[in-house]
Parts: structure tokens; sequence; C-alpha cells
């Protein structure tokens, strides 16, 4: 019983949740620096200096290992532990009165004996509208906004209430990435997924079934100048001493993602259920579903030297081989949509992409060659080679994800911020005070404590001196 | 306006901010040794100089910070160019507000003033300066917020951080009676270290709210409030950082030097989520949401 009571005490101290926090915080590093997610074979294969380590504490998925689940359940525990302990100490009222209270300030009165007390009730009770708590040696005891460590046992309580949705995340969670074709129906017949702890619960949990189509896909670009800026220091410097000018220039390709847009409709029982032109920010939320608007991925259908076949080719950075060309290109990202031009007006774009040749030399130094505007319908030379973009097709790539934990977080996560800006931000005094009469004078002795940042008790004496004096 | 108008305008307009970033950034550093020879000297006016110079720096920022408002037509806080100034000016201005009545202690400033002419020389020259339009993860009602009240607890943390630094460094001279000018004590030292607690209860729930907006905000975006990316993870770090700080500071034994060790490291923390986790992201190779920052 004795080892029970002292683990319950260590949790709920003070030094307790600071080594347990501390000891999350190396668990939170280390998932920064091991990247997580990763195949450890393939970490084994790569030479891992720390394999017995990663092994042990499975550092490549750290946040869902024993050990951060454990050291986080313990947490818990501290901060469940700290709240029933003291509650006991925040609600009992005679424990928060002070004892063998000090004055701090002295101020002198021109109240005659009799009338002080009547005085300074006046005062401090009706005109400053403090509540009196008790007395003590006889001294006045009162308070005025709201009482601090309620503040402070009501944020770390809700604190408290947001992990049972962090557990509803875990267990009930389920995602997934859609990639959408115009015109194209697609089923959501979602079951938890399989990263998530779902299994704890249910393995098979279906959640009722529709159809998703994309009726159709958007990009939206901006003209966006490019700045001809030096790369070295020195010429820096020289444009602040006005030796070297400035200059923007807009090129074939100065275009800058301006938005992405997929118009959506959900489709249950041959009806339409719900419908949203959807975009980075703004989701589709359909019962506790909601779509996001992640990416796009585009593919092109080449022509290489007039022959009769297509080559399907997806644009993207990297410099890739494609059948039937010489060299290795890069194939930028074909710009397609509207465009909303620097002068303000706004033009269809003719779908085009920059293509450039990329050199590998036999030391493996890499160069490219300057860039080419490919146009749909036309070609260019690269290398000896004809390549004509004779069409193109882009999917919309969505994220979905079912979260009932969601909410709770929502509503106890804005509960602890604004409770704790109010005991951070807010003010709240303890004051008590005390007639004496001393070589004929009666004085109005003043005892101040005060928290939150807003409270100032200099300010608060200056205030009753003023009123006294008044 | 036709088109060739608008980019000779838009470069003529920015030729004008460097150079007056520059200028600042150059005051900034003028203050930093004036601030230090204060604290050896104990001249009044070396340290209203310093004091001087830092207001001037302050001044112009914020100037420059509205004007780079109206260039990009936006919060100029996209780019890690704009983040870097916006970082310097937000710090420079906290400290003054919150050093205003001090006249014996200033060795804080040379931490604040080195900081920011750091971060307005890493801008100049590192960064690009071009007025980007705003990315579309990037165009939500949060941005705004989120990201000013980060900073706005950033600057809170640095000025907490410098005067935790100071005390540290100060106080084996006060003990050795080396440094008692000016009714500079040990009680003096317990009044900065409570103004430094006072910065981190003001600064922490912002920085809370910055924690709970960034999961909101991702939730919007990309329909995950959290997927333990670095920089997500280490700005838990730093919250949690200074939740233990704050802690620290109500455990009496502890209130002295280490709460103040506590501190500096939820600092060093902060620089991590602002800057480090970016260069740890590329140089481990771990894939990042945030990298678009850099
Ligand atoms: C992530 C979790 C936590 C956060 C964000 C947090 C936050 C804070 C903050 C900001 C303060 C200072 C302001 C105030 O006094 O209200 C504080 C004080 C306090 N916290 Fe926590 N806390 C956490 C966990 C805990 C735990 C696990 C305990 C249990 C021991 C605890 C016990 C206390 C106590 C007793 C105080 C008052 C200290 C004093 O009187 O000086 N907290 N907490």
């Amino acid at each position: 019983m004795i080892i029970v009571k002292k683990i319950y005490l260590w949790l709920s101290s003070l030094r307790g949740s600071i080594y347990v926090l501390g000891l999350l915080c190396v668990f939170f590093l280390l998932g920064t620096v091991f990247p997580q997610g990763r195949d450890i074979a393939l970490y084994e294969e790569r030479g891992g200096a720390f394999l017995p380590l990663v092994k042990l504490l499975d550092l490549l998925n750290i946040f869902n290992s024993v050990w951060f689940l454990s050291l986080s359940f313990i947490f818990f525990l501290c901060l469940l532990f700290c709240a029933i302990r003291r509650y006991g100490i925040v609600s009992n009222k005679e424990k928060g009165l002070p004892k063998n209270i000090k004055p701090r300030y002295s101020l002198r009165t021109c109240w005659g004996v009799g009338e002080a007390n009547e005085e300074a009730f006046q005062v401090i009770e009706k005109t400053l509208n403090f509540k009196r708590i008790g007395q003590n040696d006889g001294w006045v005891i009162l308070q005025k906004g709201l009482y601090y460590k309620w503040l402070t046992w009501l944020y770390h309580a809700a604190i408290i209430a947001c992990f049972p949705g962090l557990l509803l995340s875990g267990f009930f969670m389920t995602e997934g990435i859609l990639t959408l074709e115009a015109g194209k129906e697609t089923e959501i017949k979602s079951m938890m997924g399989d990263e998530t702890l779902g299994w704890l619960v249910s393995p098979d949990h279906p959640l009722p079934s529709f159809t998703i189509i994309l009726d159709e896909f958007l990009t939206e670009y901006v003209e966006f100048p490019e700045l001809i800026y030096p790369d070295d220091k020195r010429s820096r410097f020289a444009i602040a001493l006005g030796w070297k000018d400035l200059e923007y220039e807009l090129k074939e390709n100065s275009l800058f993602p301006k938005d992405w847009l997929s118009r959506l409709r959900l489709i249950r029982g041959g009806e339409t259920v719900a419908e949203k032109t959807i975009e980075v920010n703004h989701p589709l939320k359909f019962e506790s579903y909601s779509f996001y608007q992640l990416a796009y991925t585009q593919t092109l259908n080449l022509r290489i030297n007039n022959s009769k076949e297509l080559i399907e080719v997806d644009t993207g950075r990297r410099a890739q081989e494609i059948a039937g060309l010489n060299s290795k290109v890069k194939v930028g990202t074909l710009r397609t949509g509207t465009l909303f031009k620097l002068n303000g007006t706004k033009v269809k774009i003719s779908p085009f992409l920059m293509m450039k040749e990329v050199i590998t030399d036999a030391e493996g130094k890499v160069t490219t060659r300057e860039e080419q505007k490919l146009e749909l319908g036309k070609s260019i030379i690269i290398d000896g080679d004809k390549i004509e973009l004779i069409d193109f097709q882009e999917k919309s790539m969505l994220s979905y994800r079912y979260d009932p934990g969601v909410p709770l977080l929502w509503v106890f996560g804005s509960l602890v911020f604004l409770i704790m800006a109010l005991r951070c931000f807010g003010r709240w005094y303890m004051l008590a005070y005390k007639i004496e009469v001393k070589d004929g004078k009666t004085l109005l002795l003043l005892s101040v404590k005060s928290k939150g940042l807003l409270a100032d008790p200099e300010w608060l004496k200056d205030k009753i001196t003023r009123i006294i004096n008044a | 306006m036709l088109t060739q108008e608008i980019l000779g305008r838009d470069a003529y307009l920015l030729t004008i901010e460097l150079k007056l970033f520059w200028t600042i950034a150059a005051l900034y550093v003028t203050a930093v040794p004036l601030f230090l020879l204060f604290t050896f000297t104990r001249l009044k006016s070396i340290g209203n100089l310093a004091r001087g110079i830092l207001t001037g720096a302050a001044t112009l920022h914020i100037i420059l910070v509205i004007f780079r408002t109206f260039e990009g037509g936006r919060a100029p806080f996209q780019t890690l160019y704009e983040s870097l100034s916006w970082f310097a000016c937000s710090a420079a201005v906290t400290f003054l507000i919150v050093s205003r009545k001090w006249k014996d202690f200033r060795l804080p400033g040379a931490f604040v003033a080195t900081l920011c002419a750091g971060a307005c020389f890493y801008a100049l020259f590192g960064r690009d300066p071009a007025v980007e339009p705003l990315s579309p993860p990037l165009q939500s009602y949060w941005f705004e917020s989120h990201v000013f009240l980060a900073f706005t607890s950033y600057a809170v943390f640095i000025v907490s951080c410098s005067i935790e630094a100071s005390c540290l460094i100060l106080r084996p001279f006060l003990k050795r009676g080396m440094i008692i000018a000016d009714g500079f004590t040990e009680e003096s030292i317990r009044r900065y270290r409570r103004t430094s607690f006072n910065l981190v209860t003001f600064g922490f729930p912002l920085l809370t709210f910055c924690v709970f907006s960034g999961a909101a905000w991702a939730n919007e975006a990309w329909g995950r409030y959290w997927s333990w990316d670095p920089k997500e993870t280490w700005s838990l770090i730093t919250w949690s950082v200074f939740t233990i700080y704050l802690h620290a500071y109500g455990i009496r034994k502890w209130r002295g030097n280490v709460a103040s060790y506590i501190n500096i490291l939820g600092f060093f923390c902060m620089m991590m989520t602002f800057l480090g986790v970016n260069w740890l992201a590329k140089i481990l190779g771990i894939p990042s949401l945030h990298l678009y920052s850099v």
C-alpha cells in the first residue's frame, strides 16, 4: 500500500510530471532524427549504425511503439492523479486562506477610529467590488477575479478530456487516398484502416458505402515574374549600395499555382447526396467523412519520331528515360487551365510544358540544356529526336478521412486554450486589510497577493490611496 | 498598367526595400558592442545610445514590414526571407517594450540585437527577396493568426532567454562583488527572473494556440491534424520544454539556475522549430510537409 501511495504521490507531483514529460521529449526528438515509417530492412541494408537500438525501441515507428504509448499513458496518469489530488486542495476554502499575514502597504487615512471599518468596507467591498472570503487574526480577507487555482485546475482537466478524443482517433480513424479520373465513378466502401489500432475494437466495421464522381478538375495559375537576383554575397551587397540594379523578368513558364479545384459529387442509391468544388483548405464534408484536395497527377501522350504508337509519360521534376529517345529528359508540369495575368486580365492557357535534355558526363556530372516549350499538338527536337505532344490526362488526388475523435479534440482543445489564456492573461487579487491606530492616526494596512499578467498590486494600492484621499 | 511597367515598379520597390533592410541590419550590428560596452563601463550615455540605436532600427523595421505588406498585398511572412525579417522585428520591439524601465540591465539587449542582426543578414545574404504569391496550402484563414502568434511567442521567448542568459552570466561577477552598480543586486536578479517567467507565461498560451491552430489547419488542408511531421514534432518539443519550465518554476529549489537552463533549452528548441528542422530534414532526408517554407 505504501508503495502504491508513493507512486501516486510521485506521479501527481510537479517533479514527477517534469521527468515524464522530459522523457517524452526524448522520444519526440528521436522521432525527428529517425525517418518514420521506413522499412527496417532498408535501414539494415544501408548499414544503419544503430540497428540494435532501432529494433529495441522500434525507432522507425516510434510513435506507435509500446514504449512511447506506455510513456504517454504514464503521463496521462500524471495528469489524472494531479487533478484528483489537487481537486481537494482547490476546493478546500479554509486551506486557501492565508495565515500569518504581514502588511505590504500601510496607508494613512483621515478616518476617525469609529468609522474606519465602515469606510474601509465602503472602499474595498462596495467601490472596488472585492468579495469577502474570510477573516484571520483581525484581517479581513477578500478576493476579486476568477480564482486562479480553479482556472489552473480546469485547463489541466481539459487536457485530460482531450485524451478520449485521441483514443477515438487512434481506434476508429480511417483514411485513404483516391486518384480520380474525370467522369469515372469510385466506390467508397470504408473499413477500419490497417495502420490504425482499429483491430482492437473490430476488424471489420463497415461504414455506409457511396459513390464519388469527379465532374471536372481545374487548375489556376498566376503570372509570377522571376527576380534576377545574384547568387554571390558581394553582388547582393552591391544592390544595397545602388551599384547594381534589380530586375524582374516574365518568362514563358513564369507561372505559380494559384489553385487546383475538383468538382465532386457523392451519390448514394442513385441520388446525389452532396456536391462541392473542393480545393486545398476547403474540403467536402459528408456525414463523418471529409474529402481533401491533396494533389494531382498528369500523364502525357507523346509521339516520338513520328512512330505510330503513343508513349505515356508522367510529368515530374526528375530526369527520366523515355523509350525511343537518345537522352534523358526532364518533363516539367503541364500548364493548362486559367491564367490570372499581372495586368488584371484572365486568359485560358493553351496547354504546354517545358522540357529539357539532361546530360551526364563520363565523371557522372549532370548538366542540362536550355528548356524548350512543348505545346499541345506541336513538336520539339531534343538531341535529334522529334517529340510531339498529342494528348494528356489529369487525375485529381484526394485524401479522405473518417475521424470521430476530431469534434472532442476541438471542444476540449479550445477549452484548454481559452481557460489557460484566462489564467495567464487575466487578473486575480487576494486582498487582506486591517485597521490600525498609531499615534492618533488611523492606518489602513493592506496585504496583496495577485496572479495573472494583468494584475498589478502597485496599481491596486495607488487606486485605493486615490479613493481614500478623494 | 502594362506588364512591363508593373515589373519596373516592383523592381524599384524591392530595391528601396533592400536598401532599408541593409540599413536596419547595420543598426542592429552597431547596437551589439554598445550594449556590451555599457555592461562593463556602466556609462549611462553609452547605454542610452545603444537603446536609441535599437529603437531606431526597430522603428525602421516596422516601416519595412508595413512596406513589404503593401508590396505583397498580404501578411509578410510567407517565405523564409520574410519570416526572418519579421522574426527580428518582433524580437527587437518586444525587447524595447519589456526593457523600457531598465536603467542598469542592458546585457539582454546585446543578445537580442545579435540575434536580430543574424536573422537580417541570413535573409539578405542567403534568401531570395522576391515577393511570392500565396501557394494553395497557405490560402487559409489560419495563415495570419497562426504565423503571427507563433512569431509573437518566439519574440517573447527570445527576450526571456536573453534575460536568463544575462542573469547566469552576471551572477558570478555579482557574487565576487564586481558589478554592483546602480542597485544591481541579487534581489534585482530575482526580479528579472520573475520578468522572464512572466514573459513565458505570456508567450505560452500563444504557443499553445499555435500548436492547436496548426493542427486545425492541417486538418482542414490535408485531413490529418497530426502527422508527426518534423516541424510539428519540434513545435511539440518546444511546447513541452516550456511546460517543463513553467512547472520547474513552481518548485522552490529549481526556481533559480535550473529553471534558467530549462528556459534557455526552450529557446534552442524554438530555434530548431523555426530553422533547424528544415536543415535536419534536408540532412537526414526526412520528408517534411513544411519544407515549402525553406
Ligand atoms: C501537457 C500537459 C501540461 C500543460 C500544458 C501544463 C501547463 C501548465 C502551465 C502553463 C502552468 C502555469 C500556469 C498556472 O499556474 O496555471 C501550470 C502549472 C501547474 N501545473 Fe501543469 N501542465 C501540464 C501537466 C501537468 C501535470 C501532469 C501536472 C501534475 C503534477 C501539473 C501540475 C501543475 C501545477 C500543480 C501547477 C501550478 C504550479 C504553481 O503553483 O506554481 N501540470 N501547468
